[in-house]
């Protein structure tokens, strides 16, 4: 299983779409026909390595290009993996007319110095990992069965792991889904809610996840679901494709890690490595524990090197799937690679609220 | 994979973490005598007092309910019945023991392992490392690292030890930060005393053949499912019943029939040594008859009861049991009783009455249930008897029914109807006379003093029976519906369906159910009028009559539209936004009743657009527009910005490719509709000079466009609590098969749809096939599992919960007055004050009792009357009692006893008053209009009603909604929350379809009866909802500035 190598094709990004329903907003974007709806913030998370897969930091927002269905976009606000975000005050970073403004990242302070492009440093291999919102997601289903107990010990590893984190939920899914432990700073509580799983019944996956994607989606800031699932659904109404665009739409990242039982079944390993590698995450098929074990070192790798920037979308008639590219400026930083998600939709709000938020 | 646990279970939650914790187990191990005098304490009080009889459980409680797959909520004196419950039902299969099974047995010896570290308290104690080896490696487990260092963890040693350690919930974290910190560790792991029915010698070692027998009652009933059957059907009779039968014939002779006594004992009474018959004494000797024992040896009458016919004939008993007494007297009169069962018991020789895993007497019982009669006696036939003769020789008639018919040489007489249906119900069929009997029964019944069903309509109801009955429903729902409407409906049905062109024909079908839809919800929200019911009903469905092409079906569906809206109040060229105003409610004239509705016309915009239907005003602008540019009145330029909307539809962003979709979902994958829309162009067409060919061609393709939208407008306004799939899945309407083209072979058209594609990944997500026909049901059945249980073991009561959610969306509370809301309370508090008043007055007592008997099974009877008559237990009785009960037993006690209708406390004064204020808005049947249920299987119609009838128990087959229809008491419930905390009542709109997801959340329920966990679900979200911990923004947000205080306090 790979180490910090492999995260030579992880590049993230992510998108964080806020709207507001006409009547709180003024709309942008209007016609007779539809609710409207107005896009307030686009969030990316991004990763960029270099050939053998080093993560490469030190980049400042000047070295990203990034444009909405190629329209040029100014980059409101910027972050590498581990530090706070810094405010933009670049022109076209603040809202556009009769766009409200997102509120400020939690914590905000002022630019950190940022070095320049060619102080930019491939990374030394320490992690360090704050302010993302971690939703860890079990398959209890008959499935998992007989890796239960093993798939717990590799969670709660991963688990003991994420010491640097902001804030981990455990979920539990089988043909329903289990908020075991709301998002919490407090590893003992999510230990304990990765113990009281209860094994059975049928497998809903999307479903779940579809639900466990909304619940991220009401947070700012990075945010990743990770999932441990053997595999095969036979419950879900919901297909992969309508989870992987809301969690491509809310800026969610996916990672995946399952065993190579999922391997033997096609159609989950096709759904698996492409979901994540879409949202900006990635599927990892553990031989046994130790791979297991490794494939959460590197998430947890991955999650402290991205860089998180954000940009207020500039008017743009396209209702549907907006295409977003995220490119390195100049010579120098050509020679890195940069993955990100390709686009977002709109939401409704009322799309998103969330069951805790209408009901609490 | 084998199904560890259960696969249609509704299961218990997992132990606390936090119940692991050294504090917690120190607390606990200071006082573990707490389980068993509360064991004890449980089995005295079933006992009526009389000295507890006890069984030993190892270990925890909670650990071994929740390794037994029962709720963690029960009552110790309910843990061995569910225990039997749950085993006899998920612990077989195919004659061999299921992987459930397996589990709970080695769970049981595990936990007698780990008893031996426990101390004399029964708490296991860990002082450091040293000691807690041994306890770690019996645990499956071991130290990654040298015990006592700070990063040493626990890691799976042993799989199948450590399988049970986590399942039983044992607190593995606390453990482990014990010896991290070098704290002790302390948990309490006590055996668990639990109430026994009897004794356990009683029950252990009465299969002599039985060689696997464990040391106690537990083993022997983890291994012997006729042992279970047998715990289970003794755990619903009553005291004395099972002390008589206990006595004789003995358990002994009573295991080998032990299936029989599963289905069909629950019924039964025995008192003073005498069973109780349906039709009292005056039956004896009949029942004599049939069973061959005089019914004054109740024990040995039972036994013969049970073992006759293979289960027919207790089969019997128990359906005449739970139908009223007043359908009772007729079907026991004269020589009624031999001469139905004879036929009865013919018809289902072929079988064994106690074969599978539920009772088979449901289409008996709503035979018997639904039955009319003449004032002199004979059964109500709809129709005439010629006409039934006729339906009794059609096809879907059982092929024995059609001989004897055909061969009989007189049929003259309502008696061979009635014996024939009777033969009937005892064949597997949803179709059948018996069926037919029972709708067409029902819109008769609804008609009241209007002309009942000709015998032309009724033939022709029975004729398409098989396709179009789950349409019938609508007749018996709006009686104003006449003979010409029904026949109108039939006549259209027939057109669209006949169709050549499947596309064509799919559309059709669709615009047509969906316009029928819209009338259902205009009409249940009486917006129209009841005098333009059946003129608005012909011109909704008459245009369908007639269409035989694209346009016309478009332009039949838009005039059906445009009628329907003129007959709501509307006008023929209403905007998108106006049809969905229109259709969340009528017009209000309070602050609060407009925003209101405003929001659920919000909640039907959210559900349209996110389903990315096309609006009606961009169909019937384009479709106007290039009739106009055919005639010279429009411009392409005008209609480009409409042609515009159209391609706003994208597809989801694929993640297979075709090509692994077909390999993948063979069979399921079709998205043909959908992608049509996807490649219609009109603006193309419209930039191309095109003929009045291509305009009429432009036109036409708009239709499927409209059957979506229409479609969506249905399904937007059924949308249930926590609804994803409608907002997630952007195909799922479009995806509605009319036609059953996905599904080869598939011919149930008009029924109501079914879910097709749950669990096949690269299908595109699941939709529905079939008809717009109970489209609540099938929405909330797509949704319910988008709930969340509350508790981590829970999961959806499937067979319960759509009901819930159902009773949540399809009923709407726009012209419920304070009064009857108030009165609603106020009916639901006499019921608890006569029930505390019943506990010091015996008359009193006697005559609550007497109400009670109808609605209550005798086990529960019995319950209530030992509370009654032990003040002590008045408040448990009084929490098992639910609304519907408390509001049928005012209602009763007010008919029955209208003198002492006022004298019970000051609700029922108070309620007196109000009934004579004002009588409508406080009268029973109102209410019952207004907070009860639908009940689509038992009465053969939606209209929502409270029925005074005994909870029913899980059946197969289609009757399968009969034990959700048997659950009516949570509207009631909220209505009466509402009252109380000041709401107005258009308020209800918005707070019951809320408040019932936060109770499905909550339910935590073991087996396919459990009643008393819908009752704890209700009553958690109804405190959590006044303490303030549901804060439900819509109606936070739409609350009057100043709501009354409630009167109802």
């Amino acid at each position: 299983m790979p180490g910090k190598s492999i995260l030579s094709v992880g590049l993230c990004a992510s998108v964080f779409v806020l709207v507001a329903a006409v009547g709180h907003q003024p709309a942008a974007q209007e016609d007779n026909s539809r609710i409207f709806v107005n896009v307030v913030l686009v969030q990316l998370n991004v990763a960029v390595t270099d050939k053998k897969g080093n993560y490469v930091r030190g980049l400042k927002p000047s070295d990203f290009l990034v444009t909405e269905d190629s329209i040029p976009e100014a980059i409101s606000s910027f972050e590498e993996g581990g530090e706070v975000a810094a405010s933009m005050s670049a022109p076209g970073s603040t809202p556009p007319p009769g766009v409200a403004s997102a509120p400020p990242a939690e914590g905000a302070a002022p630019p950190a110095p940022a070095p320049d492009t060619a102080a930019a440093s491939v990374d030394s291999g320490i992690p360090h990992f704050e302010g993302a919102s971690v939703f860890i997601l079990f398959d209890t289903s008959d499935y998992m069965y007989r890796q239960f107990v093993f798939a717990q010990d590799a969670i709660a590893g991963f688990v003991r792991s994420m010491q640097g984190a902001d804030k981990i939920a455990f979920y539990s899914y089988s043909r329903d889904l289990s908020r075991a432990t709301a998002l919490t700073s407090d590893r003992s509580l999510v230990l304990g809610g990765v113990r009281s799983t209860v094994a059975g019944d049928e497998a809903a996956l999307y479903n779940c996840l579809l639900l466990t994607v909304r619940d991220a989606a009401q947070l700012h800031g990075r945010k990743a679901i990770v999932v441990f699932s053997n595999g095969p659904d036979n419950a879900s109404s919901v297909p992969p494709e309508d989870v992987e665009e809301l969690a491509q739409s809310t800026g969610t990242i996916i990672y995946i890690v399952s065993t190579r039982l999922a391997e033997q079944e096609p159609v989950s390993t096709a759904v698996f490595e492409r979901m994540s590698r879409a949202t900006g995450g990635k599927a990892y098929f553990a031989r046994n524990w130790e791979d297991e074990r490794l494939a959460f070192a590197s998430i947890r790798d991955d999650l402290s090197h991205l860089y998180t920037l954000s940009y207020y979308p500039k008017p743009n008639p396209n209702r549907g799937w907006r295409r977003i590219t995220v490119r390195l400026a100049g010579k120098d930083l050509e020679k890195y690679r940069v993955r990100t998600r390709d686009g977002y939709r709109l939401l409704q709000q009322s799309t998103l609220m969330s069951e805790s938020a209408s009901a609490r | 994979m084998k199904c560890p646990l259960l696969s249609v279970a509704f299961l218990a939650a997992g132990l606390s973490f936090g119940s692991g914790s050294p504090a917690f187990a120190a607390a606990h191990s200071a006082a573990p005598a707490t389980p068993a005098a509360a064991a004890a304490a449980a089995a005295a009080a079933a006992g009526g007092g009389s000295p507890a009889e006890t069984v030993s459980i190892p270990g925890p409680l909670r650990s071994f309910l929740r390794m037994a797959a029962v709720s963690q909520e029960v009552p110790p004196d309910n843990v061995l019945p569910l225990l039997s419950r749950t085993v006899s039902l998920y612990g077989y299969q195919l004659g061999g023991e299921t992987e459930f099974l397996h589990l709970l047995t080695r769970y049981v010896q595990f936990a007698r392992e780990l008893q031996t570290f426990a101390d004399s308290q029964g708490a296991i104690h860990v002082e450091g490392c040293a000691d807690a080896a041994r306890l770690v490696q019996v645990l499956g487990y071991r130290f990654q690292r040298t015990c006592g260092q700070k990063d040493a963890w626990l890691i799976t040693d042993n799989p199948d030890r450590a399988f049970l350690t986590i399942d039983s919930g044992f607190p593995l974290t606390a453990l482990e930060e014990a010896m991290q910190n070098h704290a002790p560790f302390a948990y309490s792991f006590p055996a668990t005393q639990v109430p026994v029915l009897f004794n356990e010698k009683a029950w252990t070692g009465l299969d002599p053949r039985d060689r696997q027998a464990g040391p106690n009652l537990i083993d022997e009933l983890l291994h012997d499912q006729n042992l279970d059957r047998l715990y289970w059907a003794f755990s619903k009779d009553d005291g004395e019943t099972r002390d008589t039968l206990l006595r004789a014939p003995g358990l002994r002779a009573l295991l080998p029939i032990a299936p029989a006594l599963d289905f069909y004992s629950s019924q039964i009474t025995i008192h003073d040594g005498r069973i109780l018959l349906p039709g009292g004494p005056d039956s004896d000797h009949d029942w004599q008859d049939l069973v061959g024992v005089t019914p004054n040896s109740g024990g040995e009458f039972t036994r013969r009861l049970l073992i006759k016919d293979r289960g027919w004939l207790a089969a019997y008993f128990d359906a005449l049991s739970r139908v009223s007494s007043a359908q009772q007297v007729h079907l026991l009169h004269g020589p009624r009783l031999r001469r139905l069962y004879d036929v009865y018991r013919t018809a289902g020789a072929g079988n064994s009455a106690t074969r599978g895993v539920f009772p088979r007497n449901a289409d008996l019982l709503m035979l018997m249930s639904g039955l009319s009669w003449q004032p002199n006696g004979d059964m109500y036939i709809p129709g005439s008897l010629p006409a039934w003769r006729e339906i009794l020789t059609l096809p879907s008639s059982p092929k024995m029914v059609q001989q004897w018919v055909r061969t009989a040489r007189t049929w003259d007489s309502s008696e061979q109807l009635l014996i024939s249906l009777i033969a009937c119900s005892a064949f597997d069929t949803d179709i059948g006379p018996s069926q037919i009997y029972l709708t067409l029964n029902a819109i008769d019944a609804a008609r009241g003093s209007q002309p009942h069903l000709s015998d032309a309509t009724v033939r022709l109801l029975a004729e398409r029976y098989a396709d179009f009955h789950s349409w019938y429903l609508i007749f018996s729902e709006f009686p104003q519906l006449d003979d010409g409407s029904i026949t109108q409906f039939v006549k259209s049905a027939e057109t669209v369906g006949s169709i050549g062109n499947s596309a064509l024909r799919a559309n059709a079908m669709g615009a047509f159910q969906a316009n029928v839809g819209l009338w259902e919800i205009l009409a249940r929200q009486h917006q129209i009028p009841p005098e333009k019911m059946a003129a608005s009903w012909m011109a909704v469905v008459q245009p369908f009559a007639s269409a035989e092409s694209s346009t016309q079906l478009f332009e039949a569906a838009r005039g059906s539209l445009n009628a329907l809206l003129t007959a709501a109040g509307g006008t023929s060229s209403m905007s998108q936004d106006q049809v969905i105003n229109l259709l969340a409610g009528p017009s209000q004239t309070t602050d609060v009743g407009r925003r209101v509705r405003d929001n659920l016309s919000q909640r039907m915009h959210s559900v349209l657009d996110d389903q990315r239907l096309v609006s009606l005003d961009t169909l019937f602008g384009l479709y106007d527009g290039l009739d106009g540019m055919a005639h010279g009145t429009a411009t392409a330029d005008q209609l480009l910005p409409l042609a515009g909307n159209l391609r706003d539809f994208e597809m989801p962003r694929a993640i297979f490719t075709n090509s692994e979709k077909i390999a993948w979902a063979p069979g399921i994958y079709t998205s043909r509709h959908t992608e049509l829309q996807v490649r219609t162009n009109l603006t193309k067409v419209l930039q191309s000079n095109p003929s009045a060919a291509q305009l009429e061609a432009a036109r036409a393709e708009l239709t499927p466009f409209l059957r979506d939208t229409l479609v969506g407008l249905n399904y937007a306004y059924y949308e249930p609590p926590g609804a994803q799939v409608l907002h997630h899945n952007p195909l799922f309407v479009r995806s509605h098969d009319f036609s059953g083209s996905s599904i080869v072979g598939y011919n149930q058209l008009w029924d109501p749809p079914t879910l097709i594609g749950i669990g096949v990944t690269a299908g595109g997500g699941a939709y529905l096939v079939g008809s717009l026909a109970d489209l609540p049901y099938a929405l909330a059945s797509t949704e319910e599992d988008f709930i969340a249980p509350q508790h981590v073991q829970a999961l959806i009561w499937r067979a319960v919960v759509p009901g819930i959610l159902v009773g949540a969306v399809q009923p709407r509370w726009w012209s419920v007055t304070q009064q009857e809301m108030h009165a609603t309370a106020l009916y639901q508090r006499a019921g608890e004050e006569l029930i505390t008043a019943a506990a010091g007055n015996a008359d009193l007592r006697a005559h609550v009792l007497e109400i009670l008997t109808t609605a209550m099974a005798p086990q529960r009877l019995e319950t209530v009357r030992a509370a009654l008559l032990h003040a002590n237990q008045l408040s448990d009785a009084l929490g098992t009692i639910t609304p519907a009960e408390k509001f049928i037993l005012a209602a009763q006690f007010r008919i029955r006893y209208p003198a002492q209708a006022a004298a019970s406390g000051p609700a029922s004064t108070e309620l007196d008053a109000l009934v004579r204020l004002d009588p409508a808005d406080a009268s029973v049947e109102r209410i019952s209009q207004d907070f009860g249920s639908p009940h689509p299987t038992l009465e053969q119609t939606n209209a929502c009603s409270i029925l005074d009838m005994k909870p029913l128990p899980a059946f197969a087959g289609a009757p399968n909604r009969l034990i959700g229809e048997s659950w009516e008491s949570t509207n009631l419930y909220w209505a009466r929350i509402a009252d109380e905390m000041g709401y107005s009542p258009t308020m209800l709109n918005i707070l019951v379809p809320e408040l019932s997801r936060q109770m499905v959340a909550r339910i935590f329920a073991t087996d396919l009866e459990d009643w008393p966990a819908l009752l704890r679900a209700m009553r958690q979200t109804g405190d959590a909802f006044r303490q303030g911990q549901i804060k439900i923004a819509a109606a936070d947000a739409l609350r009057e500035p100043e709501h009354s205080a409630g009167s109802g306090q």
